[in-house]
């Protein structure tokens, strides 16, 4: 077993910010007022009429719709950066959530927490409700006018005019955009990447002759490299990438061999968290690395070398792995340096991995921004007489903003198609607002071959207009963009199909499928770039440097204002609601700082720290999409801003040298949920090494047996005659990424509650996902483990509840029922697992009393209630929630079951968290079934309980953690 | 003694002022004083319409079918706000032909030789036309339990103050028992009202629409599933859309009670493509999931085991009183049909193998699990 720290210095939080206010202020005389008041009021009320409620049916019903039961709608979500193929879930006319679509290949029934949240971005309260002509309301008639008016006064001037766009993979929106070229020739189109990866496309243009990504394939390789590439966390397709890599990595009695995996980078980040080994680099070190490994490789290869100094990490060890994997193995690099890509290309190429697990044939286009034409852009911005921004924001996520408002106040003509109001927008002097995804058609085309559409599942909620039908009015043309999508696909995909059905069929099949994705046409580039003419830049000493990274939960800081993102812990460091400097242990010894003292860097960046185990020791690392300054209320002035201070010469580059930082004598606390690092010396977590289990199955698990012969109990033990629900947690495929977290808050109406709340521990979600170090301080390994209410047969929950609120189902499920509980927590106290929370406020307004809310974020407006479940109690202040296994999941598919007359399938029930787990960790079934998943999976040698020696016999299982280790 | 006077004084001032406001309240509405008055032609339009002048051999009392004020019970006629309502953009001749020559069956049965002149019937219609500013008149409501828990109180307090400051009875024990036996009224009426409380047994509210399930359901043969259609398929068992009424009444346009009047509310709202907003009448907590498939579709219960004999109802009335009590009566007596549906027979097998061999002869739906929270409770 390793093991395991009890913790860190400098890393455990105690209440150091004790000025929590006091918000309720109820006493003993209050209390006994209010009780008396309460006996006399429900004589009262109780002698008043009942309130009368309306039924109002529908005037002529929908035939798809039947009142109180859900449909899905297969969709689209892109939002210029990431791409997933989604069925959306609409109750009663309104979407409520959204998961992945099983047919697409990127997808694969998987979504990301940002995917997931994005619904609440329907029901904003900040967005625009109509069209404003400098700030104020207008209608679409007089804002057209204007417009047309201006466009073609510059037109006649010759005037230039710019569409500034994030990346566009809409077809039909592509043909939009040139067709208003044509209409008004002066115009450019632009696209930039708030985080780019404009170096890669480059060094694949000269490497292959391709501006375009290529498809990594991470299930075909048995060694993965990564290098500063978070792929399983923001970096490209990360769904997609879990997918494959989860794949490679599962292991069982029958299958004893996974892929092995090493990440070479910075800060700690997910995927350097999952990896088998990692080696803790600075950013100025990394082309001086992957030069040296290529060198490595060519001289066993007998190819010419590069002449650079070499490294001083050794990699022979691990470019002598990859030779012994030639073909099966896939190195990524996430900088955005074009020789450094070029480098990475060539070490592809010499270990002969194109064709084999990198292929062109589906080349991945969700990413297109070119930063030189930007930066022109930027520097030339008096030359343009009108500017669109087309669903961007450059003033924030830019870092030229200061320069670019500048400008914007002195062009003629400026128009946002934003759809909330956000830096860019809030500068211009038309806003036209589009409609939100899920108000929109829309197609796209993620990967050579692939297309997928986005159907409206809601009518505009606001006078809103899609943007291409904006562009397409203004260019003169008043079709609808649903049939300007119609007659694209008519005229050129359905013509490169085998027109098995007519038109029509293909469109609606399509449409209901929500993908196409044509067969693959096998596609052989050839290498022409000659490695030896780049130049390299010496390594030279750059003191202390500073990293930024795309944090999993906010991303590029688009979604900022979605307090379901801003509650998620971030995956390895648990902090909520923040970003903060992450340090090295070592540099905070030498600097003699904590987590939480407030740091100035560069004399300009105030930052929080936070002292992260596995961080190099000489760098900071911050993450981006943080202080938006015009956001709703839940995104606005959190955090710090570091997009201003990444350098924007050419290629943006993501790493700062030299940098100084300052200690104040300022505390910020952290909100994090996590904040002890122990296991307290207990196996909570299991794992072996791939060498001890291809020995022996149940390594690392030799206890479990132990404790299961020794079991004894007075109690009856539970009868399930019919089913009895289980869940099994791979801890081998858990990669930490939180979807699982966002998916269940979302299904089951887990409220927010807040930054100050979370600090004091308060935080609602019904699944956690706890992190655990072990080793090394400088780099250590890192586990993760979901936990959600074990159901356990033997609840210590139970005895205690003197209501008998929480008590055990004839189908194993810990059940409880809300509106017995009187709110005494013994049961949260009795819980070993501390899966248990309790409604400390009213923060959903289910309170009769009004005085009871808190609700810091305005989650109860009438719009974001909207994003509620119907089919799950919103809970009120004083009684205790907790996991229920998605029971009107349960309820719903049994129903089915019964209605169609037939047993109910193995697998058929998913789990909001299961559903949604890109790395399929979770199997949730019954195991009373002796042919299903879940069971085999506990019959599996692997297979322990979490505090499995209380004897609490839980339904949840986990499986040992398998490390690929040399 | 001080402290006790001051905590009196503070008690009965807490139930003089909750009983002032409960008194205003209740009181509220009657003095509606009808101010328009005040003219002698609606003087006269009123107790014309009343039928307190003789207007000849059967002079009629409209009232007596035109209800104007609000009733509980159900009326087929319309009531005079209704008529004021509807006839609102009609002019005065044609108003007066509707009611001299009406050409409904049901109208022309009872308007037949109403002993009115033309002149009589515009200052009746004067008089209705009052109703549609000031609605109907409400009835005074009764409030005998009121009183009644007002009253006990007043007995608590005057024995209580007897016992510790006037002393007119001597004996203590007669103190002690008025104050036990006042108490223990007093908390059953609190129990009895805070456990109805939101328990709706017996509503009947009037509807929009004057809907008869008799005369569908029973008169006309229309079977329940035909308007409610989601009852097996959905959660919800439907409020059938105003397309569906339309199925019939497109063509039916005059009924047996109330002619044409109610019918002709479902094609103005289909003409003016308005929703019919009706009284909901089944109403469960928010915290209670319930689920018409499972029940109608799975268990085969039919609507009356729930809804009481609806085919019999002119008013819908909530049969039962939904509690939770009454649902675990039901599923702790219903047998399942344990061998009609497969789910159960490969769900619970150790009970298809007692089945079979006929150790067990029945289960009910409390030992499929139909007693465990979560089962409505989510």
């Amino acid at each position: 077993m390793a093991k395991y720290w009890k913790s860190l210095d400098g890393n455990t939080i105690e209440n150091k910010d004790s000025k929590l206010e006091k918000i309720s202020s109820t006493n003993r005389r209050d209390f006994l007022k209010m009780f008396g008041f309460g006996l006399a009021s429900t004589f009262v009320l109780s002698r008043c009429e009942n309130m009368t409620h309306k039924a109002i049916p529908y005037l002529i019903k929908p035939e798809e719709i039947t009142p109180s039961m859900a449909n899905y709608y297969a969709s689209t979500f892109f939002d210029g950066d990431k791409y997933g193929s989604i069925l959306v879930k609409v109750i009663d006319g309104r979407p409520i959530k959204i998961e992945g679509n099983e047919l697409s290949s990127i997808s694969q029934g998987s979504a990301n927490s940002i995917l997931q949240a994005s619904v609440l971005s329907l029901y904003d309260d900040t967005r625009y409700r109509n069209p404003q002509i400098n700030g104020a309301d207008t209608n679409w008639s007089t804002i057209d006018n204007q417009i047309v008016e201006q466009l073609k006064k510059i037109k006649s001037e010759k005037g230039k005019i710019a569409i500034i766009s994030q990346s566009i993979i809409s077809p039909s929106t592509k043909k939009v955009i040139t067709d208003f070229i044509k209409e008004y020739p002066t115009t450019e189109h632009i696209i930039y990447d708030p985080v780019s990866i404009s170096g890669l496309l480059e060094a694949n243009e000269k490497s292959f002759g391709k501006r375009v990504i290529p498809n990594y394939q991470f299930d075909k390789a048995q060694v993965i490299v990564g290098i500063n590439a978070d792929f399983l966390g923001t970096w490209l397709s990360p769904v997609e990438y879990t997918k494959q890599y989860a794949k490679s990595r599962k292991v069982d009695e029958d299958k004893r061999t996974m892929s092995r995996h090493i990440q070479i980078e910075t800060g700690m980040s997910l995927t350097g968290s999952n990896a088998d080994e990692r080696i803790v680099i600075n950013p100025s070190e990394e082309q001086n690395l992957v030069a040296t490994l290529y060198n490595y490789i060519a001289a066993k290869l007998n190819q010419k070398e590069l002449p650079v100094s070499t490294s001083a990490t050794d990699i022979s060890k691990l470019g002598d792995e990859l030779l012994d994997n030639r073909g099966k193995s896939l190195i990524v690099c996430g900088t955005n340096n074009i020789e450094t890509q070029l480098i990475i290309n060539a070490i592809n190429q010499l270990l002969g991995n194109y064709g084999q697990t990198i292929s062109v044939s589906r080349a991945l286009f969700t990413k297109q921004g070119n930063d030189v034409k930007m930066a022109d852009f930027i520097n030339n911005l008096d030359n343009y007489k009108g500017v669109i921004f087309y669903d961007c924001n450059p003033a924030y996520d830019y870092p030229a903003s200061k320069k670019l408002s500048e400008a914007i106040h002195n062009l003629e003509l400026s128009i946002s198609l934003s759809t909330i109001p956000d830096e860019t927008s809030v500068l211009v002097k038309y806003i036209c607002p589009a409609n939100n995804f899920l108000e929109s058609w829309n197609d796209f085309n993620p990967k050579q071959g692939i297309y997928s559409l986005s159907q409206p599942c809601i009518h505009p909620i606001f006078n809103t207009r899609q943007e291409q039908e904006s562009l397409l009015k203004w260019s003169g043309n008043n079709t609808d963009y649903y049939e300007y999508i119609k007659d694209l696909w008519n005229s050129e995909i359905y013509s490169n199909t085998n027109r098995v059905f007519d038109f029509n069929d293909f469109w609606n099949i399509s449409l209901q499928d929500g993908v196409l994705e044509l067969p693959e046409n096998p596609l052989n580039v050839k290498f022409n770039y000659d490695i030896n003419s780049i130049k390299l830049t010496e390594i030279t000493n750059s003191g202390l440097e500073l990293q930024f990274y795309e944090s999993v939960n906010i991303g590029t800081g688009k979604y900022a204002n979605n307090p379901w993102l801003q509650e998620l812990p971030d995956p390895v460091t648990k902090v909520t609601w923040d970003n903060y400097a992450a340090i090295s242990p070592a540099l905070a010894n030498e600097k003699k700082l904590k987590t939480g003292d407030v740091i100035i860097i560069n004399s300009t960046l105030e930052l929080p720290v936070l002292v992260q185990p596995g961080q190099s020791k000489n760098t900071v690392s911050v993450a981006l999409g943080y202080g938006r300054t015009v956001a709703g209320k839940s995104g606005k002035d959190i955090g710090v801003d570091v997009y201003q201070m990444i350098s924007a010469k050419d290629y943006r580059n993501y790493a700062l040298s030299n940098i100084s930082i300052e200690k104040t004598l300022d505390f910020k606390e952290l909100a994090t949920t996590q904040q002890h690092n122990s296991m307290e010396g207990r196996d909570i977590v299991r794992e072996t090494t791939l060498e001890q289990y291809k020995k022996n199955p149940s390594a690392g698990n030799e206890k479990h047996k132990e404790i299961e012969e020794q079991h004894q109990t007075l109690y009856e033990k539970h009868l399930y005659k019919g089913h009895h629900w289980a869940m099994a947690v791979d801890l081998n495929s858990c990669t930490g990424c939180n979807a699982c977290v966002a998916a269940c808050s979302i299904e089951n109406n887990v409220p927010i509650v807040g930054k100050e709340e979370v600090k004091r521990a308060h935080e609602m979600h019904w699944i956690r996902i706890d992190r655990y170090y072990s080793g090394d301080a400088d780099n250590p390994e890192v586990v993760y483990q979901p936990v959600m209410c074990q159901h356990c047969d033997n609840a210590p929950c139970e005895n205690v509840c003197p209501v008998g609120a929480t008590n055990h189902s004839s189908e194993g499920l810990n059940q409880m029922a809300y509106n017995r509980c009187i709110g005494t927590r013994y049961c949260n106290n009795n819980c070993p697992y501390k899966v248990r929370r309790f409604n400390w406020f009213d923060y959903n307004n289910a309170d009769a009393l009004k005085g009871n809310l808190h609700d810091t974020q305005n989650m109860t407006n009438d719009l974001p209630r909207m994003a509620l479940n119907p089919d799950v109690t919103v809970r009120a202040k004083g009684v205790i929630e907790k996991c229920s296994f998605c029971v009107q999941r349960i309820q719903e598919k049994k129903l089915k079951a019964k209605l169609e007359n037939r047993k109910l399938n193995d697998g058929e029930i998913k789990t909001a968290c299961q559903q949604t787990c890109p790395a399929n960790a979770i199997v949730f079934g019954d195991l009373n079934d002796k042919e299903s998943k879940v069971y085999k999976l506990f019959n599996q040698q692997r297979n322990y309980h979490l505090l499995e020696e209380l004897h609490t016999l839980p339904s949840v299982g986990y499986l040992t953690k398998v490390r690929n280790k040399s | 003694m001080k402290k006790i006077n001051f905590y009196f004084a503070k008690i009965i001032l807490f139930f003089s002022l909750i009983s002032i406001f409960l008194v205003q309240n209740t009181f509220a509405e009657e003095n509606q004083k009808d101010d328009h008055l005040s003219s002698n032609e609606l003087k006269l339009g009123e107790r014309l319409f009343y039928g307190l002048i003789n207007t000849g051999e059967n002079t009629i009392n409209c009232a007596s079918c035109h209800n104007t004020s609000v009733i509980d019970t159900f009326n087929w006629n319309p009531s005079i706000l209704e008529i004021a309502l509807s006839t609102q953009n009609m002019d005065s001749t044609t108003f007066a032909n509707l009611l001299l020559n009406p050409v409904t069956k049901r109208m022309s049965e009872v308007h037949a030789n109403i002993p009115l002149s033309g002149e009589q019937i515009i200052l009746i219609r004067q008089y209705i036309d009052t109703y549609r500013t000031t609605g109907l008149k409400e009835q005074k409501k009764l409030v005998t339990r009121l009183s009644l828990f007002i009253l006990l109180i007043v007995i608590f307090i005057a024995a209580f103050v007897d016992l510790s400051l006037t002393k007119f009875i001597k004996y203590k024990v007669v103190h002690g028992l008025i104050i036990l036996i006042v108490l223990v009224f007093i908390f059953k009426i609190l129990y009895e009202d805070a456990a109805g409380l939101g328990r709706t047994k017996d509503y009947a509210p009037l509807q929009p629409i004057k809907f008869s399930h008799q005369v569908h359901a029973t008169s006309n043969k229309i079977d329940c599933m035909y308007c409610h259609h989601t009852a097996e398929t959905a959660k919800s068992a439907g409020i059938p859309s105003t397309n569906v009424c339309m199925n019939c009444h497109q063509l039916v346009r005059e009924g047996t009670y109330s002619g044409r009047f109610e019918i002709q509310k479902i094609l103005t709202h289909m003409d003016q493509g308005q929703a019919v907003k009706w009284i909901r009448v089944h109403k469960l907590p928010d915290h209670v999931f319930f689920s018409h498939a499972q029940h109608v579709g799975v268990g085969q219960l039919e609507c009356k085991d729930c809804h009481g004999l609806v085919e019999d109802m002119h008013l819908l009335k909530q049969e039962n009183d939904l509690s939770m009590g009454w649902c675990l009566d039901c599923h702790r007596t219903q047998k399942v049909d344990f061998f009609e549906n497969k789910y159960y027979e490969n769900t619970f097998e150790e009970y298809h193998e007692q089945l079979k061999n006929n150790t067990t002869d029945s289960l009910t739906v409390a030992q499929l699990g139909g007693e465990d929270c979560m089962k409505c409770h989510y």
